[in-house]
């Protein structure tokens, strides 16, 4: 009899967790049929879709505020996959994604020229700032970047870059040779880590390192170090949304992609990007043509 | 040092407050790996069990090739799963990746290894023993395998625990097959590594606290059932 | 039952560890088998409880094979394994196996108990006991079905010298009352004098002798001369 009740139980319990894990799969919106969806808008389309974005995009906590009303008027269900730019496109170019949400322009272009999909159009910005101790070593705050840049070489000043060939470090090469420098001395640092990760880096190592302004507001209480360069247009950070040639493979919710796209320029989802605030700041401008 | 007191700090509000995301990770998480603990248990106990107690050409061979697996590190399992479910791969039109199921499936490859092998290695002298004392009893198969079963629970905990343990502390798996997607796979490892990495200690804290007490609970669970009943039981892990 | 072992040979690693042309045990007696280590005694006495194979010859029980047998015929060795359950339990098992009535189980298990004085141990742990409390379980465990034959190796290894005449009386007496054959594989000579009728002397894996109790004294072999002299 003890044993009896003890098996009861126990299987009790496993059914129970059973029960919770099928809760967990996400239902939602998948369940909503189409020809049920009468009184609802005719652009319910359901399904899943993978959206392929940066870290430092989802990290800001701008889709948590964005995609509902995506999912609401489509039905779609957004699966968001964190990654580092490259990874992103390079998701995108094996057809492991749906659409692309990034900010690295000229590899958006490539990607596009090279067929992987369709089109690439402009979404928002925001933008890019140098941070680093407060004591300055190298004397670059409130400098446009070019000569920041060249006064921290010359400083041999500790620079910590992500090295992980995100957009933010595709950004940040770009800068380098905006100011005609190559950084591979000592002094830079290159650590294939993430955008947080890194910012704790060059606070450690009393450096100077580049970062999106959402990272480091998110970080900033628990930071010593503090935005020193700001504002130059050149740390100005394009994103752009491309959806994933369809052709790639049968997994691919085109139809999610496109009303994605549709979606993420339009008039409403523009505005609420722009109203978005973290940390006290607004961090995106929406700039979809 | 005051960003750890105030983490801590903040951790304990935060379990406390019962924060809805949280908890549903926490959730997911023990139902993912107690879901691969059972089918893993369903392989490895039978697999441990008849590998062990039969003799036959290669069994040593098979007992290296265990604990070969026994070994295996987790990101190379979420590596090979990946590989096989990706859109590309040759199962990619189940449409397994970032899904629970693809992190159940990951997991159970993990550990069913760890189990089978703990059985096996446990079982090769014990199992014989048994078979033989219920021979000289006069007991048919069916008594046999009962009795096999029942003296054998002890270590059949012992290992299906262990599993458990192995599945609900693993990253790298769950990380690469299931992409810590918000709200639909991010388990507790996934989300620890996530917010270390982000800066947040309070939220990391926190789960790594609640990870640390489910751990805990599963072995004291595993401590009194075995040890408790003055069984004096000693069982190799290796 | 009639046990007969043909043409037994068994070897380990390019060593004949037993070799046996023709042996009968008396039926009904109590036989114990003598001799030094690695005289292969305990090898042919698993060989008839058929928990090892010979790698030829066969053992006939009552010209018949082991499976006609192996509900009547039992093995206890000096350190056998004990069931993670009470006392109470592990005697019980065998009467379980075979689907014997709750009410006679009781019965029995508890006459055991009496019969080997055990009776404050009754719902511990088996896995807990002392080396001797272990023995005297596992042999009232084999005993709770009345088997009609009993090899035991060393009965009497670990246990109190004031229980050992416990144990072997009670061996009398089963083998008195219910006819069981016993096959004892003893170190103890005065114990075999004490027990047997009949004593198997082996040496290197054969048998050397094989008489009445009361002959084995006076043999003229010296080997076994010196053996019995040194224990």
């Amino acid at each position: 009899m003890k044993h009896l009740k003890k098996a009861i139980s126990l299987i009790m319990i496993v059914m129970l967790l059973l029960v919770v894990g099928c809760a967990m799969e996400p239902v939602g919106p998948e369940e909503s049929s189409e020809e049920e969806s009468v009184e609802e808008s005719e652009e319910q389309i359901g399904g899943e879709l993978i959206l392929a974005t940066t870290t430092s995009t989802e990290n800001s906590g701008l889709l948590d505020y964005i995609l509902p009303d995506f999912e609401e008027k489509t039905g779609v269900d957004v699966k968001v996959v964190a990654v580092g730019t490259g990874a992103a496109l390079q998701k995108g170019i094996d057809g492991e994604a749906d659409v692309l949400l990034v900010h690295a322009i000229e590899r958006e272009e490539a990607f596009v020229a090279e067929g992987h999909g369709p089109a690439r159009y402009d979404v928002m910005y925001n933008d890019f700032v140098i941070i680093g101790p407060e004591s300055d070593p190298a004397e670059v705050e409130g400098l446009k970047v070019v000569e920041a840049l060249t006064k921290i070489s010359e400083a041999e000043a500790i620079f910590v870059s992500r090295g992980d060939d995100s957009g933010t470090h595709t950004k940040e090469k770009s800068l380098w040779e905006s100011a005609k420098i190559t950084p591979e001395e000592d002094w830079y640092v290159s650590v294939g880590k993430g955008m947080g990760d890194t910012i704790t880096m060059a606070e450690e190592l009393q450096g100077y390192t580049m970062s999106d302004r959402a990272t480091y507001l998110s970080m900033k209480e628990n930071l010593e170090s503090v935005v020193l360069v700001e504002g130059d247009e050149i740390l100005f950070n394009q994103y752009g949304v491309m959806q994933v040639d369809p052709g790639k493979n049968d997994q691919i919710n085109s139809a999610g992609a496109e009303a994605f796209v549709n979606w993420i320029i339009s008039e409403k989802a523009q505005e609420l990007i722009g109203t978005y605030k973290a940390y006290g700041e607004v961090l995106f401008n929406p700039n979809a043509k | 040092m005051d960003y750890i007191i105030e983490g801590v700090k903040g951790a304990f509000k935060l379990i406390l407050s019962l924060d809805k995301e949280i908890y549903s990770i926490v959730l997911l998480s023990i139902y993912v790996s107690f879901a691969s603990t059972v089918i893993s248990s369903l392989i490895g106990v039978p697999l441990g069990l008849v590998t062990g107690i039969k003799e036959f050409r290669g069994k040593r061979l098979l007992s290296k090739i265990y604990y070969t697996f026994m070994g295996l590190p987790p990101v190379v399992v979420g590596l090979v799963t990946v590989l096989i479910i990706s859109r590309s791969g040759p199962l990619g039109t189940v449409g397994l990746i970032y899904t629970p199921t693809a992190m159940i499936i990951a997991q159970s490859l993990l550990v069913t290894p760890i189990i089978t092998g703990i059985i096996f290695t446990n079982s090769k002298d014990t199992g014989l023993e048994i078979i033989n004392i219920c021979k000289t009893l006069g007991a048919n198969k069916k008594h046999t395998f009962f009795k096999l079963i029942k003296e054998l629970k002890p270590l059949i905990l012992v290992a299906t625990v262990t599993g458990f343990g192995r599945a609900i502390s693993e990253v790298g798996a769950v990380m690469i097959v299931g992409g810590n997607i918000k709200g639909h796979t991010r388990v507790m490892t996934t989300f620890i590594a996530m917010s270390n990495s982000m800066g947040n200690y309070d939220t990391s804290i926190a789960m790594g606290i609640i990870l640390l007490i489910i751990s805990f609970s599963a072995n004291s669970f595993l401590y009194n059932r075995t040890m408790g009943d003055s069984n004096g039981y000693k069982i190799k892990k290796y | 039952m009639d046990i007969r072992l043909r043409n037994i040979k068994k070897t380990y690693n390019s060593k004949t560890v037993l070799q046996i042309d023709s042996l009968k045990i008396k039926k009904g007696k109590i036989t114990g088998i003598l001799g030094p280590n690695g005289s292969g005694k305990t090898t042919m006495m698993k060989i008839i409880g058929d928990l090892i194979k010979p790698d030829t010859g066969r053992v006939e029980y009552d010209g018949k094979g082991f499976e006609s047998a192996s509900d009547r015929l039992t093995y206890v060795s000096h350190n056998s394994y004990l069931f993670n359950d009470s006392v109470f339990g592990n005697i019980a098992a065998p009467l379980k196996f075979r689907d014997m009535k709750k009410e006679y189980i009781e019965k029995r298990v508890e006459e055991l108990i009496d019969n080997f004085q055990i009776r404050y141990l009754k719902y511990e742990n088996a896995l807990t006991l002392s080396g001797g409390e272990k023995q005297k379980v596992a042999l009232a465990r084999a005993l709770s079905f009345k088997p009609e034959v009993l090899l035991i190796d060393e009965p009497t290894s670990n246990i109190d010298p004031n229980f050992i005449k416990l144990i072997e009386s009670a061996l009398k007496r089963i083998n008195n009352d219910l006819k069981t054959t016993i096959v004892i594989v003893t170190h103890n000579t005065a114990q075999s004098l004490r027990l047997c009728e009949e004593i198997i002397f082996m040496r290197d894996g054969n048998v050397i002798q094989q008489t009445l109790t009361k002959n084995i004294v006076n043999s003229n072999d010296e080997f076994i001369k010196e053996f019995i002299e040194l224990n």
